[in-house]
């Protein structure tokens, strides 16, 4: 069974980009545009991972996080944003909120990367078998 | 290679069906002549039997006869008639049965000694009957030779003898047909198996050659597959790594352009004019405060120099923020004054922050701020820079 990921961002070059991505790495990826979105594909089918943007139209990402928290306390949350951070407490506060934090100026590998941190690589785990 | 064992396997097998057909034809041969001479032995048997038969017919009627001459009684006369009619008979068939035959003519002999056997007897029954058992008698005294019996018995003796040598002499050339075509028929199996043991060889061989390529083709085939496959995991996982360095690519051309239009927004979002110079004073960007408080269009003032608009008090023979740019410094909270494109002076104060590549001053940002407190001096020759 494929890890499902689910990623919630306003801006549809970036879903395309990260569902390609991933699922060429072997996970299913679903991808939400707006919180409504989100919210009804995580209750259908519940994702081992939520990939937020931080900007999100109709909300933002501190909003949905703290929902998705609350809803979902053990599924690890990532927060991929453009909105750049500097080193310092802003954050820190988010790191403490989300279980990763990567700008989007990270590269896809890196985000790939951290992604296997918090869920597994299933190319290894097969690889393994 | 392998046309030319074809050939030869069909030529042998055309061959074989040759010396079959040639052995068949000679054994059907052989047979019909078989039957041929079963014929004609059958014919001569009868010819052998047809001359004793008139012999033994002759013999009764003559002791039928003699009996009537001695005793005159008619069943003596009868039973000698009887005879030498079935004998005539059986003269007339062996005649007619011989007549293409050379030894017809010995039928025709012993016709004619029988004949004049039978005439002879004739006369003695005449003399019977007529002067009585005397007459008959002395004729028979008279004509010793009259019955000629002896004559008729050893030319029976001499037809049977004949009959027997060809008989015995067709017998010798069957046998030796017979082993001739025995002969024959074993040469011609022998060679028909060799044949087929030479065709077999030439089978097994082909075969054999057949397999070897065949197995050498698998083999190939299999190299060939497992060149393929291995090619073709190379191609999906260069094409993987290429769609991963795509991917790469555009996510950090999206990235970055998102990223830029974010800081676009930052920056048009300032209420404050923001003017991004080159070293040379030229104005690279502008925010779009800046063409709200001058009414200049950005197309007017980018690669004019920053002094069109922006007026700054004399304290020195250059520029301050030239000598600030080529000190790589930072100037703050400095008064001049902006002139809009209707001509009005508009008090300001601004900040200048170098722009720096590798540790190396190419530009910097000018930020401006209205100024409510008292108008700055003049701009001195300083102010006069490139335009």
């Amino acid at each position: 069974m494929k890890k499902h990921i689910l990623s919630v961002d306003d801006e549809q070059d970036i879903r395309e980009l990260l569902q390609e991505s991933l699922s060429m790495r072997g996970f299913r990826v679903s991808t939400a545009a707006n919180p409504e979105e989100a919210r009804k594909i995580a209750k259908a089918d519940r994702p081992d991972l939520i990939i937020l943007d931080f900007q999100i139209e109709e909300s933002d990402g501190f909003v949905l996080i703290d929902e998705f928290k609350k809803l979902y306390p053990t599924i690890p949350l990532m927060l991929l944003t453009g909105a750049v951070f500097g080193k310092g407490a802003v954050r820190e506060v988010i790191e403490k909120k989300v279980s990763s934090y990567l700008d989007k100026t990270a590269s896809l590998s890196q985000i790939v990367d951290e992604i296997h941190r918090l869920i597994g690589d299933p190319e290894a785990e097969a690889t393994k078998k | 290679m392998k046309e030319n064992i074809e050939k030869r396997v069909v030529g042998l097998f055309f061959l074989m069906l040759v010396i079959l057909v040639g052995v068949a034809w000679l054994a059907a041969n052989t047979i019909r002549k078989s039957t041929d001479k079963s014929a004609w032995v059958n014919q001569t048997h009868e010819v052998i039997l047809g001359a004793n038969s008139a012999a033994s017919l002759l013999h009764a009627g003559d002791a039928s006869m003699s009996a009537y001459l001695l005793t005159g009684d008619r069943r003596d006369q009868e039973n000698y008639r009887t005879a030498y009619r079935a004998m005539a008979s059986q003269l007339v068939v062996s005649v007619d049965t011989t007549k293409l035959n050379p030894y017809h003519k010995d039928f025709l002999s012993l016709t004619n000694l029988i004949g004049q056997h039978i005439n002879f007897t004739r006369s003695l029954v005449q003399a019977r009957e007529q002067g009585g058992e005397d007459a008959a008698r002395q004729l028979a005294l008279s004509h010793p030779d009259g019955s000629s019996t002896a004559d008729i018995d050893l030319l029976v003796r001499q037809i049977n003898e004949h009959q027997d040598n060809v008989l015995k002499q067709r017998d010798a050339e069957a046998v030796i047909q017979a082993k001739e075509t025995t002969r024959v028929i074993y040469a011609g199996v022998v060679v028909n198996f060799a044949l087929l043991l030479f065709a077999s060889v030439l089978i097994r061989d082909d075969v054999k050659s057949r397999r070897i390529a065949a197995t050498a083709m698998a083999e190939a085939n299999a190299q060939l597959e497992a060149k393929v496959q291995e090619r073709t995991a190379e191609l999906v996982k260069s094409n993987q790594s290429l769609k991963k360095e795509n991917l790469e690519r555009r996510w950090s051309y999206q990235a970055l352009d998102h990223q830029f239009r974010y800081n676009q927004l930052i920056v048009n979002a300032i209420s404050e004019m923001v003017f991004v110079i080159s070293k040379a004073l030229n104005v690279s960007r502008v925010n779009p405060s800046v063409t709200h408080v001058t009414e200049w269009e950005a197309q007017d003032l980018i690669s004019q120099s920053i002094e069109r608009v922006l007026q700054i008090p004399a304290d020195g023979p250059a520029n301050p923020i030239l000598t600030a740019l080529n000190e790589g410094r930072e100037l703050q909270e400095r008064p001049a004054a902006v002139v809009t494109k209707s001509g009005a002076s508009l008090p300001v104060r601004f900040n200048l922050v170098p722009l720096r590549d590798d540790n190396k001053v190419v530009g910097g940002v000018v930020t401006v701020r209205p100024w409510m407190g008292p108008p700055p001096k003049p701009a001195g020759p300083a102010a006069s820079g490139p335009h």
